[in-house]
């Protein structure tokens, strides 16, 4: 008798064990109690309150601070223990500097004065997001409200969250980048020649008042579509992950759904990781380096 | 009479929370349809140009990324409005 492929077997072995799950544990239906959005939730840890402004710590802070943290010092530590014969760490930092200096810098500021004026900010750029974003996947202990005893202690229960899955930080860097590359754009032609550069060359009577208008909204979406586009990757990821692990099971009261969703977590986790963190790091800087670029070329 | 009923029937906390779960339902499926395309597009035209120029690949790969995250971010555009409209 000729084996049946592995792959059948698996399949099989996995609706087994979900009948298996489902006979065992059935179902408890609905829990009306668990609120998935609870984990984006921001409670104030140490509340600050100056001139009505809330500058409370709370979760989205400790990740700010620790991105900002461990890119400074990762950096710093490279850079003073640079060898000859690289090891490991040297060489993927050394990449990263390749990628953000040639690539990203190099490759769209076709004038070298200003790429190599722009590549400390655009660079920064890139391992602070980088970083942010990584350490989003890592479970850290920040869920407050929610708390697990451990040998008579209360333990946060560990979370993920990213300083990028909210709005606020990729809208204030976005909103540097905007006043950065239309500085810089006033800076070398001016202010009435940037406005200039905004009509293509050749254009003239009655196009001219429109396009520019056009060019202006396109100009002020820049905000919206940089900042959004960091932050609903990163908040669609974590939702992914949290609606695959565990949420959709403890949501519908359903333990058998738990052997399908964790086998689709899995592969969703390794893909935010491998690509969405890096690849949003990548974007949010090269569209930088290009929209410094377009507003510093000569003409449009 | 019987717009009256339509009317209080709309107003009613379950059909508008039914009608939220749509929106985000059917607004983010619709969103990723068009994101799935454009990406596919991408790959698409990538794998053609690398097949006739196996020399260009290394400079394909950066416009590849480029623009498979901007056209994937279109699918995010959908559902966070489609979140918008569930939770507001």
């Amino acid at each position: 008798m000729k084996r049946p492929p592995i792959w059948v077997l698996a399949l099989l072995g996995i609706v087994l064990l979900t009948a298996a799950v489902y006979l065992i544990f059935g179902s408890s239906g609905k829990n009306e109690a668990f609120q998935p959005q609870e984990e984006f939730r921001l409670t104030p840890w140490i509340s600050i309150h100056i001139a009505g402004i809330d500058m409370s710590i709370n979760k989205a802070v400790l990740y700010l601070f620790l991105a900002a943290a461990l890119t400074c010092w990762a950096m710093v530590y490279i850079a003073k223990r640079m060898q000859e014969h690289p090891n490991k760490i040297q060489t993927a930092v050394e990449l990263s500097y390749d990628l953000t200096r040639n690539n990203i810098t190099r490759g769209n500021l076709q004038d070298p004065v200003l790429a190599t004026k722009w590549f400390a900010f655009i660079a920064t750029l890139f391992f602070f997001i980088w970083f942010s974003n990584l350490l989003g996947y890592l479970p850290l202990p920040t869920n407050t409200h929610e708390k697990i005893d451990i040998f008579g202690v209360q333990v946060p229960a560990l979370g993920i969250y990213a300083a990028t899955a909210n709005i606020s930080i990729p809208l204030v860097l976005t909103l540097v980048v905007f006043v950065s590359y239309n500085l810089e754009g006033i800076r070398t032609h001016g202010f009435r020649g940037y406005l200039k550069t905004f009509v293509p060359a050749g254009i003239t009577g009655a196009g001219v008042p429109f396009l520019f208008v056009l060019e202006l909204i396109s100009n002020f979406v820049r905000i919206i579509s940089l900042s959004v586009r960091l932050f609903a990757n990163i908040l669609a990821g974590h939702l992914l992950i949290l609606f695959m692990a565990g949420g959709l099971v403890v949501l519908l009261g359903i333990p058998a759904l738990g052997v399908l969703t964790l086998l689709m977590a899995i592969p969703f986790f390794i893909f935010e990781v491998a690509l969405v963190a890096t690849l949003q790091a990548f974007i949010f800087a090269t569209l930088t380096s290009i929209y410094i670029g377009g507003a510093t070329a000569e003409g449009h | 009479m019987e717009l009256g009923v339509l009317i209080a029937a709309i107003s009613d906390t379950g059909i508008s929370d039914a009608g939220k779960a749509i929106a985000l339902g059917v607004g983010a499926g619709l969103g990723s349809i068009g994101a799935g395309i454009g990406i596919g597009l991408i790959f698409a035209s990538e794998i053609e140009s690398v097949a006739r120029q196996p020399e260009m690949r290394n400079e394909l790969q950066s416009i590849r990324w480029l623009g498979f995250a901007l056209t994937e971010a279109v699918a995010f555009y959908t559902f966070i409005f489609g979140l918008i409209a569930f939770f507001l």
